[in-house]
């Protein structure tokens, strides 16, 4: 019987071999999400590591109210260059990144040590809007205190006492941080991939072994019909367990290349990690290729399976995209739920934190043996006759 | 060795078999006719084990359809009603693949397929991939593959519809060579003149039922009529006549 098994794993191996969208999918595909998650960390790199030179004409308009304002800025090696004349569509428009609006009052208010009105205006849905407002709060910030330190030193006391703590707001790592945040998408990628990868071959030698007329024949051949679903059921794992494979691999490959600041999970990913999260999620590989093999099997037609598993990908994918937002700590009770648990374990891995084995161990044995129950379902379908005939 | 006992087999509400005995004999052909939905495809599909009848029994060579399933399947060569071929493997290795499967190997079952080749004129397009295959070519991988492990007894489901002449006549003279090497063929067919050129006994299904069997001269003798078709007609005529 395993020689059967085999023998029929080996045929759909080297007939989906020579199919090139089988072959798309479970090589070229997997390398998609890798290569736009490389180009949008570099890209964001780019932006982050800006000179500071380029961001130091500031168009700031009323700054002839604010003399000492504009005093601080030269000290601080700020060249300020004329505002557009209206600050908030030119920075909507994107043509400056920021307008620094000093009110008419401000003369009086600043003499008459009064708290004193100053707009930023920026684009905080743009990163160098973001980055500006950054900069230019810790520029405002600095000469907020300074103003302060004067101003209650004229009344004898030392700002010392009534400051407990001096912070000094240097975010050098706001494009690494960023970064980062990008890496939360690699859980999502990964699942979506993981139900991608074998989807074509798990269509083709059920459903498609069907409508093109070539499963009766199969059938009749001295092999129990657990046994030709096993071999079709291998060769759809291989592929899925190829393209994770790749994926992973590409991931690697692609973190190296791109310049980034020293970022966890960029340089924790070794080969050691890669097998490790494949073994972690080779149960899971099971159960979609099980969910694959059954939802190819009892629709009607070829069209049919593939319009479903053609979404199916995305569904599974939901909660690694609601992560990348609003984290999740792992719990004892999502180990048992497939799916969940893996997304919440890789996404520990992500964020560099250590993973209990205890919960790894709970999430593979669950998944195993749902995929279990799948197999042995599939297997029981390939006894009826009317999915055999597909009427 | 053949033998069809009180088939029943329902599909839902309708009734396609409703008690089905024949018996096809070694070193015969046995043709199987009927107009369209009278039950051959179902009958046959019993007995190349892809069904399982409600209730009767179904033997090859002695061995129950149900019961023993496999050894059935090592004793019988079937071109089913559906006959497709994957588009991406070859002629060669659709054969290899079927022959693989009845446990053959090496070099035993290459020449098998070459025995194959030249008995059923495959040489042009053995090695080519089956997507773009002639209706012709097509039944040959499936002949091919259908007596691979040099079964006993052989099931063919219209072997040749579609067919051309030149085809057809080739897929005839197989067949009665087989019948020459003492082998069991049942065939169904709505061509009547193929069934009355190459059967030894015709068995006539009307409605999921046995309406007549016998050597096909002795039936024509027997209805007084002097073609297969016509017989086919008288037999349609008495079965609604009593439904």
């Amino acid at each position: 019987m395993w020689r059967n098994i085999g023998i029929v794993f080996m045929k759909e191996l080297i007939d989906n071999a020579r199919d090139r969208r089988s072959l798309l999918v479970a090589f070229i595909y997997p390398l998609l999400g890798p290569i736009l998650l490389g180009l949008l960390i570099s890209a964001l790199i780019g932006v982050v590591s800006t000179k500071p030179t380029e961001r130091a004409a500031l168009p700031v308009t009323g700054l002839q109210n604010a003399p000492e304002l504009a005093a601080f800025l030269t000290r601080e090696g700020i060249k300020v260059v004329p505002a557009p004349a209206d600050p908030e569509s030119a920075v909507r428009k994107g043509s400056v990144e920021s307008v620094l609006v000093v009110s008419p009052e401000f003369a009086e208010q600043f003499a008459n040590e009064r708290t004193a009105r100053i707009s930023v205006v920026v684009n905080s849905s743009r990163l160098p809007g973001l980055l500006a407002l950054n900069h230019l709060a810790g520029l405002l910030g600095k000469f907020n205190r300074e103003v302060w330190a004067q101003r209650i030193a004229k009344r004898g006391i030392d700002y010392r006492i009534i400051q407990p703590l001096a912070i000094e707001s240097v975010n050098v790592a706001a494009g690494q941080h960023i970064a980062e945040f990008l890496l939360f998408m690699v859980p999502p990628l990964f699942i979506f991939n993981l139900f991608m990868g074998g989807v074509y071959l798990a269509i083709d030698v059920t459903s498609g072994e069907r409508e093109r007329g070539s499963l009766e024949p199969l059938l009749i051949n001295p092999i129990e019909r657990w046994g030709l679903m096993l071999g079709k059921y291998g060769a759809a794992l291989f592929f899925t367990a190829a393209a994770v494979a790749v994926q992973l691999i590409a991931f690697r490959v692609i973190f190296q290349m791109v310049e980034t600041p020293d970022l966890g999970f960029t340089r924790t990913l070794d080969i050691l990690a890669i097998l490790g999260i494949f073994v972690m999620t080779l149960p899971l590989m099971m159960l979609a290729v099980g969910v694959q093999v059954i939802i190819a099997t009892i629709t009607r037609s070829l069209k049919e399976a593939q319009t479903y598993l053609g979404l199916l990908p995305l569904v599974p994918a939901i909660p690694g995209l609601v992560m990348v937002f609003a984290p999740v700590q792992a719990k004892a009770w999502m180990m048992p739920i497939p799916v969940f648990s893996q997304t919440v374990l890789l996404g520990q891995m992500v964020r560099g934190e250590t993973i209990e084995l205890i919960n790894v161990a709970v999430s593979m044995s669950v998944s195993a043996a749902v995929a279990a129950l799948l197999i042995l379902l599939a297997a029981r379908l390939y006894d009826q006759e009317k999915f055999i005939f597909g009427s | 060795m053949i033998e069809a006992r009180d088939l029943r087999k329902s599909f839902n509400a309708v009734t396609a078999l409703d008690g089905v005995d024949f018996m096809a004999r070694d070193g015969e052909v046995t043709g199987l006719i009927g107009p369209n939905g009278a039950g051959k495809t179902t009958a046959l599909r019993i007995l190349y084990t892809v069904m399982r009848p409600d209730s009767g029994t179904a033997t090859i060579d002695g061995y129950d359809t149900v019961r023993d399933r496999q050894e059935v399947q090592r004793h019988i060569g079937v071109v089913p009603d559906s006959r497709g071929l994957y588009p991406r493997l070859t002629a060669r290795e659709h054969v290899r693949y079927f022959g693989r499967l009845h446990g053959m190997t090496g070099q035993a079952l290459e020449d098998r397929i070459l025995e194959l080749d030249r008995t059923l004129g495959m040489g042009e397009f053995i090695d080519r991939r089956a997507k773009g295959f002639s209706k012709g070519q097509m039944r040959k991988v499936a002949m091919a593959r259908a007596l691979v492990h040099r079964p006993r007894n052989l099931l063919l489901d219209e072997p040749t519809n579609g067919l051309d002449v030149a085809s057809s006549r080739s897929v005839h003279t197989l067949i009665r060579e087989l019948r020459e090497a003492g082998h069991c063929v049942l065939f169904c067919s709505h061509i009547m003149q193929e069934v009355a050129n190459i059967s030894d006994r015709i068995v006539v299904i009307l409605k999921g039922r046995v309406a007549a069997h016998g050597r096909p001269n002795d039936l024509l003798r027997e209805a007084g009529v002097d073609s297969i078709e016509a017989l086919l007609l008288n037999l349609m005529g008495e079965v609604e006549h009593v439904a």
